[in-house]
């Protein structure tokens, strides 16, 4: 895959686990509905409809059901097909607006969720969704048949139940702070096409390649395989008809390709613009009729140490390691710039994201200190040794990701003015995922991006229950930080739970539990009189529904 | 011949099953498996295991292998394992057209550029024709196809707008051969380039050689037509070495214009072999790589077979 994906976006990133929290989040508004059409900084006349927007991505979607795909490609196009219960506004917190439900109201003890559905949605068929239609999709992954990626998103709901037409009820076993974000976020699947479909069945069914029915602002209209897919406007959508005609996803495999594509005008939207092509882009987009948008990406690059090594288990070492990293230089040089240091492991955008921790600046004569006190003493050829070992190690990365490869150069030579001599380890991307693999755990030291979710709950990456089984490769544990995001996930109240992830991030800081290297910036090229957009960190065609082409 | 050919169909048999055990291992043992890129912190490594055991992934790889050949041997390639519920056959026969269109194109034009190009520096050898024609294959041979592919849509499509950037169509347009025609020639070209460089060089080569013999002399000193002694009676000898080359690249036929088929967006059957392998999508790889084995095994038999149309002192 070299994902795929998206390759160049998605390259700098990790995992592309983000179907589940954009399912349907570019449905999700603000908080004022009638606030439409946002341009901002320019000035806009009324909404005009029409127009054909042709999308471009590396990536190739697999299939539209969001309960099975999980890639980016898929869960953008699902986005527009299918319709959510609850988005995610621009601070990723859960919104009902542009969301199936009315109002989500929330038990004080946290175990039901009640939801009250809009009236007049209805499928691209005509049939109007109801109460089944959420019962159903819900069903699908707390059934033990169910044989999709999500099952664990749906480890705290009981059950899910229809109270009236227009009305669900879900009964949770335990108080799971994340479900509303994450779990609610799921593209609604016609009961009456779906509903006498086996279970086991549903994952290879034909409705999710042939045929996708939602309830989202556009119909599917084909997929060619390889090419494109097509989706175009619902007549019917009740939150009125979107104004472009018609979306067009087109498959570029070669980045390269799709800026010639961009400038020759035959993409006019394209979200993965690398840092290093922005001044060629910038350099053809008045002829070519575009502009350039730029935000956060909602990602994080890092160094991550196996701290199953002794080596990397003092703290003042993973300290003095980051003080000896000049990371504004690394974003200067390999990002151009576009990026900003980042020290924990969430983004500056999310409403969580705690600004107040430990900070571990450049400072060379620092890091020898502190390594010097931490009992490394030079050696002959200037590498420090301790007990008679070398501080030398192995940092793997990905093939074919320009940026890691030279961020592994640079940590060369820089690590090496304090006497850490690093050795480069170039592998192809799935041999580099199996390296990470429990029980596996074949690094020394890696260089890797993580894509954010929408909820900032960090203990899929950071709890020492991971660390056996899960996806905390690095072997990083904190008992206290363990409690405390237990107790985050259990929190109800936002502001307290806000608090404690901040704590936690605090301490993951303090731990330099990863040598958190900058948050990327993230390119994209639009029509430059595309009027109503807005830069969503997590959902490249936020609220594609309310986008318009201004006529010249 | 008849008996020979099934001679050699029925020795191709056990050759591709052992292809086929090999390929097998060699992917099983590349690290990873379809999960490897569904990293997601809120996934549970039982869900995985979950996709595993349903995908049959979990069970030793020689049943894993048994069950395969199994379905294969009925016809069946399976499913895909990463877009569910796809038929690999499906997949395939979306994407093989497109890339048969273009190999067979790219050949033609190849070989309508080639071969006269190389019987004539074979005629006038080391003269300014020859030198120009010389230079200018090693510089087709050395030029990466993805950077000529690039440069021809920099120049050709985005400057001056002649063809269009990429695809196989225009999107959103009603079906037009002139269209299609269109958007076929700057990957064809970009394609042909390569195998020109080379075939021009062997046509020469093959052509000097037979220019040589007695046979040759003879016939020219009767005082025929040079033109009619170099094809009449050089030519069809001097392409003899050539069928072999054509056999030998029928094969490519079927993954060799992956890079070009990326840079042009052209979604063909190279794109599928790349994308599946990094997916580890190990159905589509399996049917891919069966079938090139067979191409593998047809062209072998085809230039044979051409072998004896062209030469006759061959017999089988």
């Amino acid at each position: 895959m070299k994902k795929q994906a998206w390759l160049l976006s998605v390259l700098l990133v990790l995992s592309m686990f983000l179907a589940a929290c954009s399912g349907g989040g570019n449905d999700a508004a603000d908080t004022e509905p009638e606030e439409e059409p946002e341009a901002p900084a320019e000035p806009s006349g009324e909404p005009v409809q029409g127009g054909d927007l042709i999308i471009g991505s590396s990536g190739a979607p697999t299939m539209f059901n969001g309960l099975y795909s999980s890639d980016a490609s898929s869960s953008d196009i699902e986005g527009m097909i299918f319709d959510s219960l609850v988005g995610s506004d621009l601070e990723f917190n859960p919104v009902t607006d542009g969301g199936l439900a009315e109002e989500v109201d929330a038990a004080e003890d946290g175990l039901t969720y009640t939801i009250k559905l809009k009236e007049g949605a209805t499928f691209h068929d005509g049939e109007a969704l109801n109460a089944d239609d959420v019962v159903f999709t819900y069903n699908i992954p707390l059934s033990d048949e169910y044989d999709g990626p999500r099952k664990s998103y749906f480890e705290a709901v009981e059950s899910v139940e229809k109270i009236d037409d227009y009305t669900v009820q879900f009964n949770m076993s335990k108080v799971d702070a994340q479900f509303p974000v994450v779990g609610l976020g799921f593209g609604i699947l016609p009961e009456h096409i779906l509903g006498d479909v086996p279970i086991p069945e549903l994952g290879e069914h034909e409705f999710n390649t042939k045929n996708p029915i939602g309830s989202g602002p556009f119909k599917f209209e084909e997929w060619r395989d390889g090419e494109y897919v097509k989706v175009v406007a619902n007549e019917d959508y009740w939150d009125g008809r979107p104004y472009l005609d018609s979306v067009t996803y087109k498959i570029v495999p070669d980045a390269n390709a799709i800026l010639a594509q961009l400038q020759a005008g035959d993409i006019h939207y394209y979200a993965g613009v690398a840092q290093p092509d922005v001044p060629t882009v910038e350099s053809f987009a008045d002829a070519a009729g575009i502009r350039l948008e730029s935000g956060l990406a909602l990602s994080y690059t890092f160094l991550g140490l196996n701290q199953r090594m002794e080596m990397f288990q003092d703290v003042s070492v993973r300290q003095a390691i980051t003080h000896a990293i000049d990371r504004e230089a690394i974003v200067e040089s390999v990002m151009a710039g576009y990026g900003e240091v980042a020290h924990v492991p969430e983004s500056p955008l999310s409403w969580a994201y705690n600004p107040d921790v430990p900070k571990f600046e450049y400072d060379v004569e620092k890091a020898k200190q502190m390594l010097a006190d931490a009992g490394w003493t030079p050696g002959d050829d200037g590498i420090l040794e301790k007990d008679g070992e070398r501080f030398s190690f192995e940092v793997k990365t990905n093939q074919g990701n320009k940026v890691r490869e030279d961020i592994v150069v640079i940590l060369q030579q820089q690590l090496k003015e304090v006497g850490i001599e690093i050795v480069p380890q170039i592998v192809e991307f799935s041999s580099l995922i199996a390296d990470i693999d429990p029980g596996v755990w074949n690094f020394e030291g890696i260089v890797l991006g993580w894509s954010l979710g929408t909820d900032p709950d960090p203990s899929g990456i950071f709890h020492t229950k991971e660390i056996e089984a899960g996806l905390n490769f690095t072997a990083y544990s904190n008992p206290d930080l363990d409690v405390l995001m237990d107790q985050s996930l259990q929190e109800l109240d936002k502001e307290k739970r806000k608090e404690q992830i901040g704590q936690v991030q605090q301490g993951l800081a303090e731990d330099q539990a990863y040598t958190f290297l900058y948050y990327p910036e993230e390119f994209r090229a639009l029509p430059a009189n595309l009027q109503g957009y807005e830069f969503h960190a997590k959902n490249q065609l936020y609220k594609i529904n309310k986008w318009w082409l201004e006529q010249e | 011949m008849v008996s020979y050919i099934i001679r050699r169909t029925i020795m191709a048999i056990p050759l591709l099953f052992g292809i086929t055990i090999l390929s097998f291992a060699i992917i099983q043992a590349a690290p990873g498996d379809p999960t490897s890129l569904m990293m997601d912190p809120s996934m549970k490594p039982s869900d995985k295991e979950a996709f595993r055991e349903r995908y049959g992934l979990d069970e030793p790889i020689h049943i894993q292998y048994i069950t395969w050949l199994g379905n294969m041997a009925q016809g069946d390639f399976g499913d895909s394992i990463i877009k569910r519920g796809t038929p690999v056959s499906e997949l395939i026969m979306n994407r093989l057209p497109n890339t048969l269109l273009l190999m067979l194109v790219s050949t033609i034009l190849a070989i309508l550029i080639a071969i006269p190009f190389g019987i004539y520096s074979a005629m006038r050898p080391y003269t300014k024709l020859d030198y120009t024609v010389t230079v200018t294959s090693f510089l087709g041979v050395a030029t990466p196809n993805f950077w000529l592919g690039l440069m021809l849509i920099m120049f050709l499509s985005v400057t001056l707008g002649w063809f269009p950037t990429g695809g196989v169509a225009t999107l959103n347009a009603d079906f037009s051969l002139w269209d299609r025609i269109h958007h076929l020639i700057l990957p064809a070209f970009v394609l042909a380039v390569a195998d020109m460089a080379a075939l021009t060089r062997y046509t020469r080569s093959s052509m000097m050689d037979v220019l040589k013999q007695d046979y040759i002399r003879t016939a020219m000193s009767k005082g025929f037509k040079e033109k009619k002694v170099v094809l009449k009676h050089g030519l069809r000898n001097g392409m003899i070495p050539i069928i072999t080359i054509f056999g030998l690249m029928l094969p490519s036929f079927i993954g060799g214009a992956a890079i070009t088929e990326r840079v042009f967006a052209w979604p063909g059957i190279g794109l599928l072999f790349i994308e599946s392998a990094f997916q580890r999508d190990y159905p589509v790889i399996m049917a891919l790589t069966v079938i090139s084995a067979v191409f593998v095994v047809i062209g072998n038999l085809l230039a044979d077979i051409l072998y004896a149309v062209f030469d006759p002192r061959i017999e089988y």
